[in-house]
């Protein structure tokens, strides 16, 4: 070095003091430092810790849903509500039946009304649709009678068992008090457990009273089958074309209808109480049944399929707002905007991130709903699928906010992808004459796909696990969605595996079945996301472009 | 981008724009009405909640505050819709005090009421602010050593690879999973019940993924050169990371753990059946030992958001609270979260290694 005359650097950091101070502190034979490690390492393991307690939480209260569920399919067989479900269908789609006929009877009517005749006049014409109304429930009458009957043995039967359920559990809980109580008090405990009346259930002798209703069935399928023939041939015709169609439909309806009764019997020949129930039936029946009902005196499905679907649909109804957004809005900052705008916008759209959902949730129950409602019901709007809207909170509703939700996440990453293509990729493309839009649509966007591709399943993550949003906006209503109203789909109320958890969680009684059925649809959110999350980083590594 | 290319050669040569040029013009222009389509959407939002909250919240005279909004608890709002045309309205104990003085009126006029849609959001702000402060101690301890351990000490391996990455995906574990968790757990099996205690380890969990996955970040940002120069010297590591590593990372960690705070107030899943009380008559100090204090549960801001727009109809009378609550909750998030974004873009330009 040439200037050697330089004055010494005056080290006034903090390190030369403590160099120069010898370390005396000493405990169980470990200096300082060591236990500072170790302090550092608890809390490393401490933290791994709680984490996993958080998933052995979820799948320890989860997992008592499967046998739980089990006990729950076996009384339904043993106590005969299975069999009573499949007459019970039987009545169901006769009801059906009469409503497609009340719908036909209301359109021939206004059909006649809008040819200029009088409600008098029209009313008379419709006069033997009346009677094949009439005929239709008198003939389904004594199954409904039927049906009502073994209902109420089978719900009785049902009670039964949960009542000496209860009371075992009764029984129980005073044994377990036995332990650790003095002589005294435990002979009163014993003593009263033992008074605990438990009532065995005899299910092959309670289900006789339902199997043996077989030949009143039989008989009053019959009598039903031959005027249902006699009512096809009865059905009134009509030459408006509209109507003529509906009759039809009508007709063919009846046909099948009655075509399905055999197999209604042969069900019911076939069907055996003591049928053992799978162990994976009770696993299947939660992951592909098609009914959440809970708190019913009937029976208690707990069918995560309309749930699923529910959150299903709103996620790609959101992303279907959310994708087209957020990438132009990464597009734009990264390859367009002049550096003020960037400067704006990227912050701004961070800032959205931070709106508490709960705020948004209102915001769509106290403004958007209602405005989405007005304009559904412009007339010159009515071309769109599903104008005007039934109803005020819907999937499209709770979806537009979650669009909201997930355009910072999907900017910021995708934003972020565009950052990463290497600048000899755009100047290589310039090079060689490519306009700006070609290099964007040819170069750039292909080279940052996997980085969107990323963004975009994180951003699905975020919409699907959403909670506040869809819990007020959703509409809650458990079904799995009409899609044959084609996209007006879109404006049906879904409930979804969120909403139910928040909705019912404070409700349900601790330990019960549906307790851990929530906990189960807890456990399946987790897997998903956790899918959905590995799935992006994996995306992103395994594509990773080369730095320059 | 800074740079950006012109071609202002081309533009001089072609007097009419190509249908190229106008193509790329319609698709900027088409991506510019994206972006500020998104910006608006949001500004909507703040608008209407500022405006219609703003009107709840402050006042035109002095002390240009609605003073009782924020210092009192909610009641029930009582509508009483006179004979005579004109309509009262009062709070639950100015109702009762009314009663006594006017019995007849009160029963010649028709009467209407609303849960908590009188009175203010006092003991929901409080709850809030406990619920934030106890929740981001035990987070912020636990978060950052565990970064520090990670970083600093840790040794490379298949563990702490697997470590590292099962945090990086509890990060997008959804909130409603974490209030399912403390439910089960703090609540039920180790019988807290609804308290502040569990919603504290509750919330606290929530963000330990984030805070950690953004400490180690910010720790490893700072140069390696730092850490060797003071070990060289003979520092010990703890003195190397005290000195050398901590003070230079703690910018970093500190914005991250400023979004975790917004995060934490904000979020209302995982509060619902851990700490959050629909209504509560006592403030959360009315306690006669300490250990009640973290036994009971609270009332908070964004639960009651939830309470007031889902339980309650909504219309002219109950329209107030629920602006008002959602502009105090919505403003202090965003203040708070505006405040990181910003502390963080100083921080980007300021070090740069």
């Amino acid at each position: 070095m040439a200037n050697d005359t330089q004055e010494p650097i005056a080290v006034t950091h903090s390190v030369r003091k403590q160099l120069l101070a010898p370390g005396k502190f000493r405990l169980f034979g470990k200096n300082r430092d060591w236990w500072i490690k170790q302090f550092f390492e608890g809390n490393a393991a401490l933290s791994i810790i709680v984490l996993l307690l958080i998933v052995f939480t979820l799948f320890r209260e989860a997992a008592g849903f499967m046998p739980g569920n089990r006990h729950n399919l076996e009384v339904y067989r043993l106590a005969g509500l299975e069999y009573v479900d499949i007459v019970k269908r039987e009545t169901n789609s006769a009801a059906a039946l009469g409503r497609e006929l009340s719908a036909t009877r209301l359109a021939w009517f206004e059909a006649l009304r809008a040819e200029g005749l009088t409600s008098e006049t029209a009313n008379e014409r419709l006069a033997p649709l009346d009677e094949i109304d009439t005929r239709l429930a008198d003939a389904t009458g004594p199954l409904r009678d039927i049906v009502s009957e073994m209902t109420d043995h089978a719900a009785s039967v049902k009670e039964r068992a949960n009542v000496a359920e209860d009371m075992k559990e009764v029984r129980q809980n005073l044994r377990s008090g036995i332990k650790g109580a003095d002589s005294q008090r435990a002979a009163s405990l014993e003593s009263q457990a033992a008074a605990v009346e438990i009532e065995e259930i005899d299910y092959a002798t309670e289900i006789v009273a339902l199997t043996s209703r077989l030949p009143e069935i039989q008989a009053a399928n019959r009598a039903l089958s031959a005027e249902l023939g006699a009512l096809a041939a009865a059905l009134p015709r009509s030459d408006i074309p509209a109507v003529s169609k509906r009759l039809q439909r009508f007709a063919q309806a009846l046909e099948e209808f009655r075509v399905g009764i055999p197999r209604v019997e042969g069900e019911l020949v076939r069907w055996r109480a003591d049928e053992p129930v799978g162990a994976f039936e009770s696993f299947n029946a939660f992951l592909f049944g098609r009914t959440w009902v809970t708190a019913s005196f009937w029976q208690d499905w707990y069918g995560v399929l309309p749930l699923f679907f529910g959150s299903f649909f709103i996620s790609v109804l959101a992303l279907a707002i959310a994708i087209p957004l957020g990438v132009c809005a990464a597009l734009y900052v990264n390859q367009v905007a002049r550096p003020a705008e960037q400067r704006f916008i990227k912050p701004y759209i961070e800032f959205i991130a931070a709106i508490p959902s709960v705020v948004l949730g209102f915001f769509g129950i106290a403004m958007l709903g209602e405005t989405l409602r007005l304009v559904s019901q412009v007339p010159w709007l009515s071309w769109v699928p599903g104008f005007p809207m039934q109803e005020r909170l819907n999937a499209f509703t709770a979806a537009t906010l979650l669009a909201l939700m997930a355009i910072p996440t999907i900017f910021t990453l995708a934003e972020d992808a565009l950052q990463n293509v290497p600048k000899a990729l755009r100047e290589a493309s310039f090079a060689l004459g490519a306009s700006r839009l070609q290099t964007i649509v040819r170069i750039i966007l292909p080279a940052a796909l996997s980085g969107i591709t990323a963004a975009i399943l994180l951003g699905f993550g975020r919409v699907i696990g959403e909670t506040m949003v869809v819990l007020l906006c959703a509409g809650n209503r458990i079904a799995i969605p009409d899609f044959s109203a084609g996209l007006g789909v879109a404006f049906q109320p879904v409930h979804t595996m969120t909403g139910i958890v928040a909705q019912e969680m404070g409700e349900v009684v601790r330990g019960s079945l549906h307790y851990r059925a929530l906990f189960m649809v807890g456990s399946l959110l987790f897997l998903l996301s956790l899918a959905v999350n590995y799935g992006a980083q994996k995306i992103v590594t395994r594509y990773r472009l080369p730095q320059s | 981008m800074s740079t950006r290319p012109d071609f202002p050669a081309r533009r001089s040569i072609l007097r009419q724009p190509s249908w190229a040029a106008r193509q790329e013009q319609l698709l900027f222009l088409l991506l510019r009405l994206g972006t500020y389509g998104v910006l608006l959407a949001a500004a909507v939002i703040f608008i209407d909640i500022g405006w219609k909250g703003g009107r709840v919240v402050f006042r035109a005279e002095a002390p240009f505050i609605n003073v009782p909004f924020l210092t009192e608890a909610p009641e029930s709002l009582h509508v009483l819709k006179m004979p005579d045309g004109t309509t009262l309205k009062m709070g639950d104990r100015e109702y009762r005090a009314f009663n006594e003085a006017h019995p007849e009126q009160v029963k010649a006029a028709r009467a209407e009421n609303y849960v908590y849609s009188a009175g203010g959001i006092f003991p929901n702000i409080v709850g809030t602010v406990l619920l934030v402060l106890g929740s981001m101690t035990i987070a912020l301890v636990l978060g950052v050593c565990s970064a520090v351990y990670l970083s600093e000490y840790a040794k490379e391996g298949p563990l702490v690879r697997l470590v590292r990455l099962s945090i990086a995906n509890l990060a997008g574990v959804p909130s409603i999973v974490f209030g399912l968790f403390g439910f089960g757990l703090f609540v039920v099996a180790l019988g807290w019940n609804v308290s502040l205690l569990a919603g504290w380890f509750t919330l606290a969990f929530m963000v330990l993924p984030i805070i950690i996955t953004a400490s180690e970040e910010s720790l490893r940002a700072v140069p390696k050169g730092l850490r060797e120069g003071a070990l060289a010297l003979g520092a010990t590591k703890f003195q190397t990371i005290r000195t050398n590593v901590l003070p230079y990372a703690l910018p970093g960690i500190l914005t991250s753990s400023v979004l975790a705070v917004a995060r934490v107030a904000g979020e209302t899943a995982p509060i619902m059946f851990t700490a959050a009380y629909v209504v509560r008559d006592q403030m959360p100090w009315d306690v006669a030992k300490w250990t009640d204090f973290v036994f009971q549960g609270v009332m908070a801001l964004p639960y009651h958001i939830y309470v007031v727009a889902s339980k309650i109809p909504q219309n002219e009378y109950t329209r107030d609270v629920q602006y008002g609550t959602a502009f105090v909750f919505l403003f202090t998030v965003a203040a708070i979260a505006l405040s990181a974004i910003l502390l963080r873009a100083r921080l980007r330009k300021q070090y740069r290694w």
